[in-house]
This record gives C-alpha cells, structure tokens and sequence, in this order.
C-alpha cells in the first residue's frame, strides 16, 4: 500500500515544453483519486491504446469496471476487456470523437451529464490535447492515471516513468479504496 | 500611362518604347460556367459553414496562451478573451488557418518556381500532354479557376488566382479581424482548396517538361531505404521537394556517360521526383532519414532545396565533413551565394573546406559542381561511410555517461523510453531495448539537445540497430502522377454504388505512433479486401521499406492501377492533386457533372457518394494540414495519427444528433434525415487497430446502392469484431433495410436488430419492416447544397 509521502515524485512537465498553461494539474495520491470518484454522480473510464501492449492496465481496468465503474473503450483496447468480461459503454469511437460528445451539453451516459472522466492507458501526448478540450471548454474533471503527469488534466498521478511497480500499486491502491 | 492625345501621331514619337502585354484572350467557353469561377475568399462560405453545421471544428490548445502581438502576451484558458477580444476558440481556428496558409504557399511557391523556370526552358507554348489515357488534365483546376490549361502558359492564370487568394486568408489572420472560429475554418478550407491548385499546376508542370510517367500504372521499382547504395562509388544525396534543382545533375551525368559510376539517391519528396525522371536515382527515405544518413557518412555531397528539411544541415554536414549546396532562395542557410562563380572556384571551395557549404540557386550550376564536389570528396576519404561511432568501444563509452535522468525521455515526440535501453546495455552489453528504439525514432535529436551529458543519443540508437536498418531496403513503385480517364470509367459506377467498399489515400508524413511497419500492416488489410489503396510522399516511400517474409513490398505484391486490390504511388507531395482530382473525375466522367466553377456541387457529390478517405498515420507538416483541409472541403474525410491531434483542431460531427443529419432528396423533393455517414471529416486515432477500423467505417456513404452498403458493412463489421472483438456500436444506423446486411450475419443481425433495437421485423419473410433512420431507395439522390436541389428538381 502506498501511503509514505515521499514515495511520490515532484510533478514534472512530461514534455518540458509545454510550459504555457495556465492551470496546472492538481498531483493527487491515489487515495484522493478514489474520494473523487465516490464523490462524482456519474464518473466513466476511459481506456486506451496502451492497454493492447500492457496486460496489467488491463487487469485493472477491469477491476475497475467490477467496481460499478463505466467504462468506454477506445483505439481497440476494447477487445482485451471484452475477452474478460466487459461491456463497455462504447468501443467504436475515437477518444478524439468521445471528447467531441464529452463537450456538448446534450451527451448524457445513463441519461445524466458526465461530471468525471478517469484516463487509463493513453499516448500521453493525444491525450494531453484531450485534457486541454476539456480544461478550457467544459466542467467536466478530469483524473490522468498514467505514469506522466499530465499538466492539462484537472487532477493527475506525477511522474511514474521510472518506477512502473509503484504505478501499479498507485492504481490498486485506488482500486481498494472505492 | 501614356495617352495619345488629338494631334499626335505615332510617327512623332521619338525615344518611346511601347510595351504590349498579356493579350487578353476570352476564356473559352468549353463547359457553361458555374456560380464560383474563380472563387473569392467568401465565395463558398456557404458550403463551407453547411459542412461546419454538422461537422463541429473541435480545438485541442497546445498553450493557453496568445503571443501573436506586443498586447500579449494573453491568458486565453477557459475561452477568455485576449487584448484583441480574440476568444481562445477563434485563436485556435486562426492559427490553423496560417499553419493551411502556410501549407498552401509552399506548394504553390514550388509552382511558381516550377512554371517560371520552365517557360523560360521551354516556353510557354509547351504543351500539357498527360497521354492518352488523359484528356482532364487539371480536374482541380478545371473545378476551381474554371480553365483547361492547354500550355505551361496557360499554368500562369490559375497560379495567379492561387497566390492571390492566399494572400487574402492570410490577411484575414491578422489581429483585429474575424470574431468566428466558424468564419476562420472557411479560409482555412478556402486557402486549402487553393493549396491543391498550386500542388496540380506544380506536378503537372514537371510531368509534361522533365518526362516524368504519364498515368502509366507499372512504372518502374526503384531501390528504397537505408541500405540501398553501393559506398564503393561517390554519392550524391539530394533532399528537399523541389527536383527543379537537383534535375541537372541527372542530365550532366548523362551528357558525360558517368551515370553508372555515381550513386543519386534522395530523401523525402525530391527523391521521388529524381525517380521519375530517371529511374538510376533511388530514394534513401523520408525527412526521419536526413540525420541517419548524413551522420553515417554516406553523402559525398548534400543537396538541399526547400521544404521539410532539417534547419541544421550545415552544421550536421560540416560535422561529417559533407559539403551542402544549397539551392532554394527558401533556404539559403546562411551560406554566401556563389551564383556569379565559376564552377571550378565553387568545387574548390567545397572540396578543400574552405566552406562549409554555398548557396547556389543554379540549377545548371548545382548539376555540373555536385558530381564534381563529390568525386574529390570520395577519393579523398573513402572509408567513412557508416560510421555512427569509430568501434564498439567509443560507443560503450558513450552509453556510460547516462544517468537515466529521464530528460531525454520527457523531451523525445513518442517519448521512447531511452533511459531503459541505456541501462540495460550499461548493466549487460545488451543493446536490445535499444535497437527496438530505432523502428520509431524520427531522429529529430531534440533527446541530445537535452541530455545534461551531452550524449549523441541518435548514433547510439542507429548504431545499436545498424544491422536491420541497414538491411531495411526494398523497392517503391516510381510515382506515376495521374489516374487514367479510363480508369475512372472502370471504377466510378463500383464506387459510387459501393461495390468497391472504399478509396484510401495514404498521404503525408512519417511522425507515425508505431514501427514503420505499421502503415503497411494498415494498408494491406485493405488491399486484401480489394478497397484501392492510392499513396504518396513520405507514406509512399515507407511502404517500399517493408518487406514481407518473401522479401517483396507491397509495390511487389499489388499492381498499381487504380483499381481495387491495387496500390498507385501517385508520387511527391504535389502529386496529391492527383488524389483530389480522381475524387473530382468520378463526378465528371462518371457522372457528368460539370466542372468548371461548380465546386460546391462537386464536392457535395463527393461527400456524398465517393466514398475515398484520407489517411495521414504521422502528419507533421504544415502542407499535411493544407493538404488534409483541402481534402475536406471536398468532401473527403481524412483520418490522422495521433500526433495529429497537435494541429488543435479536428471536424468530428455527433451522430447521435439526429437533426444534423439531414439531406434534399432531388428525385422525392423531400428533406431526408439520413444515417450518419461518414461521420466526421478529421478525426485523431491512437492505434493502427482503431486506424483500421476507422477507415472503414468512414468510406460510408449515404448513396452507396443495398450491394454496396452491405459490401461496406460486412468488412467494417468484421474488422471491428477482429480488433475491437465485437460489432460496432454504431453498424445498425447504417442498416436502411434486410438487403444492407452482410449475407453471411443476415439473421443474427435481425435478431440484434429486433432485441437490442427494438427494429420490427416480419420473421416469415425475413424483413425489416420497422426501424431504420430511413428505407433504401434505389433512386435517392442527396444533396446538401440548395442550389443543387433546386437546379436538378426543376
């Protein structure tokens, strides 16, 4: 478990140039990540690409998803999850399409707005501009659960590159605790 | 001006010289000419902001930031307004509209280049003469200008309407004008169009004055990737996309019969354009090879023009010792210009070092001092070439200074774990995690700039992979430019109807998010399922990298007509025209639509019932944005890599708006809401798996016939069940009645129909009798465009 301060690393732009932003991502633990979540009416995941390469976001993807998470799967990572036993609430459209729909007033998911997207499994770089749509032109929180910081996101792990066990644990650790 | 006034006669004058210009001559009247003849910047604001109404611009902001002016700099986040009362949206769709305008302007100043320097060699009487199996020749320009160019002269007059209409959008760019994004998206599609203007007059120009192929489909193979040249003789790398420059070096070789004792290869488009004129020339690779092959030692000589090259060549080819000519007045690189000198004053300076490189817009100059500067190079140091470090040992002592700080990693686009390889070899001598590096490395040595260390990150990964780059060589299927009349007469009906289940246009840069590899792994899944695969530029040239397990390329498995299960290299990046013009020929040949002045009509027929799309796995430039906004205002969607997402702005429409889906029907005279397709015109993907899927599900149409939607269906469905491991969300709103469903699925469909959908079915006769968006209708015939509904009702 998780639990010593200084086990967490200082918040690092992934991309050092991206250096204009005028509200930065909130680096949060993975206990306050699973508050979120609980708090929020109507949170999904989201997945991507990255869990075709990496079983273990697989894995807690679906932990995820067993513990009355929604899930929307994009960019194929679909498949993994639905061999394991997923119905996700959407596996066609892009994460660029999603976000489309995330940003109209009208898109409802179980008839009510989204108030809380998790990110799970991402290129960091396509999903950071997503974050950015989402800052700028909607309420909508956003959590980055990868192994970068995400400057864009409302709330975001730090850098994880160089200790992928601890982001591992990181995750389980919000899991346990919803 | 002059006036001759009562009383003075033109024998009176003395020390008078009377100019006559361009001879204004009545266009001729070979097509009734149509509402946009030469279209101004407003002139199809209408179309554009119909295709905008349903395709919503989506912004992505890099920064939230405006830097623009000296107001600035303005906080614009959360849609704030800056100084200039700029809200952060419409400074996004400005800064699209000038990365288009720029985009456009370097087609269309390779153009002008081109066609200036090509009247003066061959006068502008020099006909346009694209074979036999040609007769419209600029379809785009034809479309657009409202011309049929007959000479290199006639060129002039749509370049002219090009220029001009770049120049306005990019006014339109300065502060204080527009207050839409909506309005900023129509110049940036009006500036796009422009930009496939400029890349038709360009290709044609160089195809009717060097000779290239003529829409012949098996032009020749030549020799592609890394590996290709052989080091015993002298090489001369040209790079850039401009042959204009690098041509003569060809012709001087030829006039002195030394072709065979050099080695000519090319990187990024002027490769593909020396491969047309002369198939002794052979292509190193796209604009991610100019560090590989500058930093192995492999040019004797450099030659640059313009365009996607690197902005260090003099400083990575003085470092290899590697004497640049540099050609274009786009980049003269700070290099003293030798025009005015003999050629045998410029080798020696190249050759003893004395500069480091010249700038020398000559091109006959450039053909007679490269070869020159390349021999004395060879001779003097022949043992250089690939050498990324002198041994193992420098090597190893290179990958012991890293500290696995992670600098490099934050900094590197694809943000490849470098830190990992480097441990790795440091503990064992393993160079494995390193080696896999070098299949998604662009080279952009942004790592190195980085590192506190100062390591050349770059040779290490290249050298750690040097026996697969090396041997990573094949074959690419000379650019052949257009496509034959003939064939869209073959092909038109087939795709319009659907039978032949897509046209995908594999066009643009190399920033892919995977191994090179993947874009063939892409594509061949749709050669196989006979779709027509058409390819150019640094796309083009990467497929002929890959080979299979046999050894061939797809340019070796697949024949390059256009037609289905075949793959066309049309050629450079201004060969692209050629795409936009087939789309625009299948209107007009196949369907008799007319052309001249007819944009909107063409396009919304397209939209609708030409179901191409283009594909872009690692757009990068800003002529891949022209390029794709140009496709789009077409009517042809385009679908990009995820870097693509950084161009900030995608056109992604809500299929689950049913109003936005709507069209006239002309032969009911009814508004008809309409299945969702296709149903975005640019759209960002992560994967090559979601890449797949995407491309097919967007060759949809709204037109295609109850054969060719179920064509359609069947592979979008199985592709999704194979990558994304079930059916589409979305397949039953393409399902307009039983005879659009995949045979083989028909009654496990119905049954989804009837009990996920609430679809009514009539079991007896197995036929959908309640629930489809609409029925089918063998003689629908949409339009979006009101003038068009009201011309063809009548």
């Amino acid at each position: 478990m998780i639990g010593k301060e200084e086990k967490f690393l200082p918040a690092k732009r992934y991309n050092i140039a991206d250096v204009q932003v005028s509200r930065e991502a909130t680096a949060v633990k993975p206990a306050v990540v699973a508050n979120l979540i609980k708090k929020a009416e109507n949170p999904v995941l989201i997945t991507g690409g990255v869990l075709l390469k990496e079983p273990k976001l697989v894995e807690i993807a679906v932990k995820f998803y067993e513990k009355g998470i929604p899930v929307i799967a994009t960019a194929g990572s679909s498949k993994p999850l639905i061999e394991k036993g997923v119905k996700p609430l959407f596996k066609t459209y892009t994460l660029h399409q999603i976000t489309q729909f995330l940003l109209d007033e009208d898109f409802k998911i179980n008839g009510k707005k989204v108030d809380l997207v998790v990110y799970l499994g991402f290129l960091p770089y396509y999903l950071s501009r997503m974050l950015s749509a989402l800052k700028h032109f909607s309420d909508i929180k956003t959590i980055a659960i990868d192994e970068f910081y995400h400057p864009h996101a409302s709330f975001s792990f730090t850098n994880l590159t160089k200790d992928r066990e601890l982001h591992y644990a990181m995750l389980e650790e919000v899991l346990s605790k919803l | 001006m002059f006036e001759l006034r009562k009383g003075v006669f033109i024998d009176e004058l003395k020390n008078v010289t009377i100019k006559i210009g361009e001879i204004a001559e009545e266009e001729e009247e070979w097509e009734p000419a149509g509402p946009t003849l030469e279209p101004g910047i407003t002139d199809l604001r209408k179309w554009d902001h119909r295709l905008l109404e349903r395709y919503e611009p989506f912004y992505a902001p890099v920064q939230d930031f405006c830097n623009l002016c000296t107001m600035g700099p303005c906080d614009l986040s959360f849609n704030k307004k800056g100084a200039c009362g700029i809200d952060l949206k419409t400074a996004k769709a400005r800064l699209v509209t000038i990365a288009c305008c720029i985009g456009a302007s370097a087609h269309t100043a390779h153009a002008r280049h081109l066609v200036d320097h090509l009247i003066e060699e061959f006068g502008e009487d020099l006909p346009i003469d694209l074979g036999g199996e040609v007769n419209v020749e600029a379809p785009v320009t034809r479309t657009v200008v409202g011309i049929k160019p007959k000479t290199l002269g006639d060129l002039r007059k749509a370049l002219g309407w090009a220029e001009k209409e770049i120049v306005k959008v990019l006014h339109s760019a300065h502060i204080g004008n527009e207050e839409s994004p909506i309005d900023y998206e129509s110049k940036a599609l009006h500036v796009s169009m422009a930009d496939h203007v400029g890349m038709e007059i360009a290709d044609i120009a160089q195809i009717v004055a060097f000779g290239f192929p003529k829409a012949k489909p098996d032009t020749d193979l030549v020799s592609t990737g890394f590996g290709i040249v052989d080091v015993k003789k002298p090489v001369i790398v040209v790079v850039g996309h401009n042959v204009m420059y690098s041509r003569p070096i060809i012709d001087y070789l030829e006039r002195q019969g030394k072709i065979d004792e050099f080695e000519i290869a090319g990187l990024c488009c002027t490769a593909h354009d020396m491969t047309r004129y002369n198939s002794k020339a052979k292509i190193f690779g796209p604009i991610t090879y100019q560090l590989r092959v500058i930093r192995a030692g492999l040019p004797d000589v450099l030659v640059s023009d313009e365009q996607c090259i690197r902005a260090d060549l003099v400083d990575a080819c003085s470092k290899m010792g590697i004497p640049l000519i540099a050609t274009s007045d786009a980049a003269a690189r700070g290099l003293p210009d030798v025009s005015g000198w003999e050629v045998r004053e410029i080798v020696d300076a190249l050759v003893s070092g004395k500069l480091k490189g010249v700038f020398l817009p000559v091109p006959e100059k450039v053909g007679e001092v490269a070869p020159l500067v390349a021999r004395a190079v060879f001779e003097r140091n022949k043992d250089r070439k690939y050498r990324f470090f002198a041994n193992d040992e420098e090597l190893k002592a290179e990958i012991s200074k890293c500290t696995q700080c992670m600098s490099c990693v934050f900094t590197c686009p694809h943000n490849l774990r470098i830190d990992q390889g480097m441990a790795l070899a440091q503990k064992t001598g393993d160079f494995s995690k390193l080696a896999v590096l070098e299949e998604q490395c662009l080279a952009c040595g942004k790592c190195e700039q980085a590192c506190p260390r100062g390591i050349r990150i770059v040779n290490v990964i290249m050298r750690s992979n040097f026996e697969k780059l090396y041997s990573k060589t094949g074959k690419t299927r000379v650019g052949r430019g257009p496509i034959q009349d003939t064939e869209i007469r073959k092909v038109g009906q087939p795709i319009v109807f659907g039978q032949i289940p897509g046209v995908i246009a594999a066009v643009g840069c190399i920033n892919f998010p995977d191994e090179m590899k993947s874009i063939v792994e892409i594509l061949e899944e749709f050669l196989k399922r006979k779709y027509i695969v058409v390819t150019s530029g640094c796309h083009a040239m990467d497929i002929g990298m890959i080979k299979d397990e046999e050894g061939k390329t797809l340019y070796e498995k697949y024949p390059g007509n256009f037609d289905a299960g075949c793959i066309v290299n049309v050629g450079s990046c201004v060969s692209n025209a050629h795409i936009s013009g087939a789309a625009i020929k299948i209107a007009n040949i196949f369907a008799m639509r007319p052309l001249r002045g007819n944009y909107a009509e063409i396009a919304d027929y397209i939209l609708n019932r030409v179901g191409a799309v283009g594909f872009s796995w690692g757009p990068y430039s800003h002529k891949a944005a022209s390029i794709a906004t140009g496709f789009n205002r077409l009517g042809v969607p385009v679908v990009v890599g995820p870097h693509g997402m950084k161009y900030r702005r995608a056109y992604i429409g809500k299929p689950w708006k049913k109003e936005k889906w709507w069209v006239h029907d002309v032969k009911t005279g009814q508004k008809v809401f309409i299945e969702p397709a296709p149903d975005s015109l640019l759209v960002a993907v992560e994967t090559k798996e979601e890449a797949i899927v995407q491309l097919a599900r967007l060759c949809i149409r709204p037109n295609d016939t109850a054969m060719g939607r179920q064509i359609k269906l069947t592979h979008y469905i199985e592709l999704s069940k194979k990558y994304y491991g079930d059916l589409p969300d979305d397949w039953h709103l393409y399902v307009r009645s039983e005879a659009d469903l995949p045979l083989k699925m028909r009654e496990e469909l119905l049954k989804i129909l009837e009990e996920q959908h609430g679809w009514r079915i009539d079991w007896e006769k197995k036929k959908i009798i309640g629930g489809p968006i609409r029925g089918y209708d063998a003689g629908f015939n949409p339009t979006i465009v009101d003038e068009v509904f009201a011309r063809y009702r009548r």
